[in-house]
């Protein structure tokens, strides 16, 4: 019996469909059968990010509405043996087509097969949101060192602390190291305490997310880049392992860093 | 011989608080009232005298209140100075203590939250922007007010909003709204441990939690103690 996982963050762009694609490769990765879902009806987009779009026959609507079966929808991505598969939302109509009621009963019928069901959340507080977390047992919320994206994600905290879900956890998303350690945007800390729930991790911000979405490639494939680090950190730690939050200070101190290293210990 | 026995539903009797008019609570009320009418129309008073109404355990609705106000107003000489009942229904008694318990909140109060209290709230935890607190007395925060506070919601201007942390974005007592803006000059630049409350002059006022005890001397239901 798997476990289902909504991804959300009440705004948008600030990286739900990344995160949901990233996490779920990275989980991929370390030998686990996930089930990605996209319910950003009308607007789905992560078939693009993992570079599946063109395999896609049926999807959730048509499953939904009894037009397939749950089998036939889902996306293999043949990079990963029997480990990776989408179900990608329908294109063609909006969030209304399906009700909680019905993802309830899909995402329960999916748990008897993978390990992790990761539901990526569409932005909003609305008929999308009350869907995507139908089925979850626990929750993700993504926000940005932007007090825009923290207002949003308090909102939504409150919204899934009223429903019969695990307490939510957190990823910090596109922190920019010199904005946070100069005092210019939010930091670790501030978000933190100010929304009150346990972090899940962090992801910096890295130029390589961009372009690797756009092949089609999630950046967690590429085991150097910070971001991907970063991804497999938050994986290790939904499976249960204990693994230390990465230092946000440069790796390469100046000549003055290392001076004052010397003479701090 | 029936008239010397027949129970007396209404009897007057004279304290140094003026005359006080007992209603008898087991008879019908349509008897009472007759005799009401009766006792008020034969007496021989001079002059204008209050007289207090002693309705007992009996339960009078408005209606029935006025008409026996009326029945006594009937006589020149008396005027009711009060109307005085042993029992209220559940619904005012219910009323009663919800306007006086204190609610208890625990936990963090979101974006778009709303916690509303008929007396007293108490908060354990934060209310975060956006995040609103309404009681109909007065709020005490323990923890950071970030977000919006009305106090007195019904109209209690002596309500206060207290908290540890008080950075609230609006602040309401009563009908009396603040914004806390950078230029107001109320906004200390240490949030911890502050009141608000209604300052005579009308505007909303902040000061140290421990100036309450002077401010609003009459919020303290304390008993006990040495």
């Amino acid at each position: 019996m798997g476990e289902a996982i909504v991804i959300t963050s009440g705004k948008g762009g600030v990286g739900k469909t990344t995160t949901s694609a990233n996490l779920g490769t990275a989980l991929a990765l370390q030998g686990k059968k996930v089930c990605l879902i996209d319910t950003d009806i009308g607007l789905r987009n992560l078939d693009v990010i993992l570079g599946l779009e063109n395999r896609i026959i049926y999807d959730l609507v048509d499953v939904i509405e009894g037009r397939c079966k749950v089998q036939q929808a889902l996306v293999k991505d043949k990079r990963f043996e029997d480990g990776l598969f989408l179900l990608p939302a329908a294109q063609t109509t909006d969030k209304n087509a399906i009700n909680p009621e019905q993802m309830k009963n899909l995402v329960t019928e999916l748990k008897r097969d993978y390990d992790y069901i990761l539901i990526d959340c569409p932005a909003g507080i609305e008929q999308g949101f009350k869907n995507a977390i139908a089925g979850a047992d626990r929750a993700i919320v993504v926000t940005t060192p932007e007090i825009s994206a923290v207002r949003d994600a308090d909102r939504i905290i409150g919204l899934l602390e009223q429903e019969d879900i695990e307490p939510p956890k957190l990823i910090i998303n596109r922190i920019r190291r010199h904005l946070m350690n100069s005092g210019d945007a939010l930091d670790v800390n501030d978000i933190t305490t100010h929304l009150s729930i346990d972090l899940l991790g962090i992801i910096l911000d890295d130029e390589n997310v961009i372009t690797s979405s756009n092949k089609g490639e999630p950046v967690v494939m590429d085991p150097a880049n910070p971001a991907a680090i970063g991804y497999r950190n938050i994986a290790r730690r939904i499976l249960g392992e204990s693994v230390p939050l990465m230092s946000l200070t440069t790796g390469k101190p100046g000549f003055f860093g290392k001076l004052k290293s010397i003479f701090v210990k | 011989m029936t008239q010397l026995t027949k129970q007396q539903y209404v009897t007057i009797k004279g304290t140094k608080d003026g005359l006080v008019l007992r209603l008898d609570d087991k008879c019908a009320y349509s008897d009472m009232i007759a005799e009401l009418r009766k006792k008020v129309d034969e007496d021989g008073l001079e002059g204008l005298a209050e007289v207090q109404v002693h309705t007992g355990n009996r339960y009078c609705n408005e209606e029935e209140l006025r008409e026996i106000m009326n029945a006594i107003h009937d006589s020149p000489n008396l005027r009711v100075s009060k109307i005085q009942s042993d029992v209220i229904t559940m619904e005012e008694s219910n009323r009663k203590v919800l306007e006086n318990q204190s609610e208890t909140y625990i936990g963090i109060v979101r974006s778009g939250q709303v916690v509303q209290a008929e007396g007293d709230l108490v908060v354990i935890g934060d209310v975060n922007p956006n995040g609103r607190v309404v009681a109909a007395g007065s709020i005490y925060v323990l923890g950071r007010l970030k977000g919006i506070a009305h106090a007195g919601s019904s109209g209690n201007a002596k309500a206060v909003i207290a908290a540890s942390w008080l950075e609230a974005t609006h602040l309401i007592i009563a009908d009396k709204m603040e914004t806390m803006t950078d230029e107001l000059t109320i906004l200390s630049e240490q949030p911890e441990m502050e009141c608000a409350y209604l300052h005579p002059n009308g505007f909303i006022a902040i000061d140290r939690l421990q100036e309450l005890r002077i401010l609003r001397p009459g919020l303290s239901s304390f008993k006990g103690g040495s």
